[in-house]
């Protein structure tokens, strides 16, 4: 051990004294309310400025640029008719928040979490609490979320981080949605199937101008229809309760 | 000593961003790779004057030696083309974390982010394509600050940032994949923040080359010619909009052309 190393293990020591936690008491678990690390409620504005004219307009059919289809994807996309345009398929979980929409995220009870949006008025549960319950397949699936925590720092708490500011709780949420119907991942039908698993992580954060946004990465796996992961971000900024709502059913021309 | 201690100890464990990540491109394809069309400003909060920029610019402005070799700038790099690899430097006692080196293969784009704690340089100093950063930890997300820009851009077809934007990025990890946002100020070109999200997938067996670049001599032209398109002159503004089928209206971009009711005004 050099001259130098010396203080410095006896400064970890007493850092480790000093940081040392109290016994949690023990008692019920908090719930999934109780334990969210952020807050992803509110209403919130997607900003469309990526890949804007597969989103803001419906493109024109066979045009799934950059969307890993397989033959078989691409054989399905290719039966598209216009005259579907605006169909629910398009509203489906897996794509859902790739829409021009707005979003209203609230809690149902504490194990609950979810979100409407304007643009074809759909619902998304999205359930912390085991098991999920037995249903049909639908559009919106089964989902099951989960708070992701950031490693706790070993300085402790309280002390400054790396970068001389303080360290931040951080974290995120994590949902996996199965028990699709078929629907689309673009509205002129390039295809996902009833086979996908969509993981998403919601994740916020503060811009230095103080405008809170939202950011969901989007995965999906879709052995049918997809030769790789089909991975997309969307981004959402906060507006103000009651804000512009405007809902816009499905089903029909949109 | 709890003073050291709260100004000498390191936070660990904090996420690996550490490897080799290959952009994915399931996003803004067609800006990318072959490049964005002339005139395609689609839901950028673009101010007037950054409008008129990109109407001035001529794709022939990068044929001409000084501009053969320019990197893209911090501002742009996650966006573009090429491996990413980062890795970190430590001191060799203390074992803190001093610097996390970002390096892209195009062009050699290499950002230093400093992890020390050390303030931003005054104003006057030196402004770069990769700018001056210093990072934080926020929870498991490392959020750097950028300044000292030089004039840069945000899309490949003209649309400018001055030397006074600024730049705030978040590096999001969840398993092999990672979300880069980028958060962008610009009070010359940019009307409100200009927020941006880039994929990454961790690539194990990654490796990287090298990328000179020497300028030649493409085009013979009179010495200090500087391709350009004067005010109302460049005839290529409408090909974007006709192509798609698309109104001009939305394609000269604006914060509004990005909101969910203007899709309403396009049916």
């Amino acid at each position: 051990m050099t001259a130098r190393a010396a203080p410095a293990v006896a400064l970890l020591a007493v850092a480790g004294l000093a940081c040392a936690q109290p016994t949690r008491a023990p008692g019920p678990p908090p719930s999934a309310r109780e334990a969210a690390p952020i807050d992803l409620t509110g209403q919130w504005v997607a900003i469309v400025n990526e890949d804007w004219r597969w989103r803001m307009v419906t493109p024109p059919k066979g045009d799934y640029a950059s969307v890993p289809l397989n033959d078989e994807g691409r054989r399905v996309a290719d039966q598209w008719d216009p005259s579907q345009d605006g169909a629910c398929e398009a509203y489906g979980a897996a794509a859902l928040l790739r829409m021009p929409t707005r979003l209203r995220i609230r809690w149902d009870g504490d194990e609950r979490l979810v979100i409407e949006t304007d643009a074809g008025r759909q619902t998304r549960n999205l359930e912390f609490g085991m098991p999920l319950p037995a249903a049909a397949r639908s559009l919106q699936g089964l989902s099951r979320a989960k708070w992701v925590l950031p490693p706790r720092p070993a300085g402790g708490p309280g002390l400054a981080g790396a970068g001389g500011g303080p360290v931040r709780a951080g974290g995120y949420l994590e949902v996996e949605t199965t028990n699709l119907t078929p629907g689309w991942l673009r509205r002129n039908g390039v295809p996902y199937s009833e086979d996908a698993v969509v993981t998403e992580y919601f994740a916020r954060f503060t811009a230095p101008d103080g405008s809170e946004w939202l950011m969901v990465t989007t995965i999906v796996d879709d052995p049918r229809y997809l030769t790789q992961r089909y991975i997309v971000s969307n981004h959402f900024r906060k507006e103000p309760e009651g804000g512009r709502w405007n809902p816009r059913p499905c089903g029909a021309s949109s | 000593m709890l003073v050291m201690l709260g100004t000498a100890l390191p936070v660990a464990a904090q996420t690996n961003l550490i490897g080799y990540w290959n952009p994915i491109f399931h996003e803004d394809v067609d800006e990318r790779i072959p490049g964005p069309s002339i005139g395609d400003y689609l839901g950028l909060p673009i101010t007037d004057a950054a409008r008129l920029r990109a109407e001035a610019w001529d794709a022939s402005i990068l044929s001409i030696p000084e501009h053969q070799c320019k990197p893209h700038p911090s501002t742009y790099g996650f966006r573009g083309v090429g491996v990413l690899r980062i890795w970190e430097d430590r001191d060799e006692d203390t074992q803190q974390l001093v610097t996390i080196h970002t390096h892209i293969a195009w062009q050699e784009q290499h950002r230093r982010i400093y992890m020390d704690g050390r303030p931003h340089p005054p104003e006057y100093a030196q402004h770069t394509w990769q700018g001056f950063s210093t990072g934080t930890w926020e929870g498991d997300v490392l959020v750097v600050k950028t300044t000292h820009l030089k004039a840069g851009w945000m899309r490949r077809n003209g649309l400018p940032l001055s030397d006074r934007a600024t730049m705030t990025d978040r590096f999001h990890r969840y398993g092999d994949v990672m979300t880069h946002v980028m958060i962008v100020e610009d009070p010359v070109y940019l009307t409100e923040p200009l927020v941006k999200t880039n994929g990454f997938l961790l690539q194990p067996a990654g490796t990287m080359t090298p990328y000179p670049c020497d300028p030649v001599i493409e085009v013979v032209r009179d010495p200090g010619f500087v391709p350009h398109y004067l005010p109302g002159q460049n005839p290529f503004l409408g090909e974007f909009a006709e192509t798609y089928g698309l109104p001009r209206a939305a394609t000269r971009g604006g914060a509004h052309t990005a909101l969910p009711e203007f899709a309403e005004t396009l049916r």
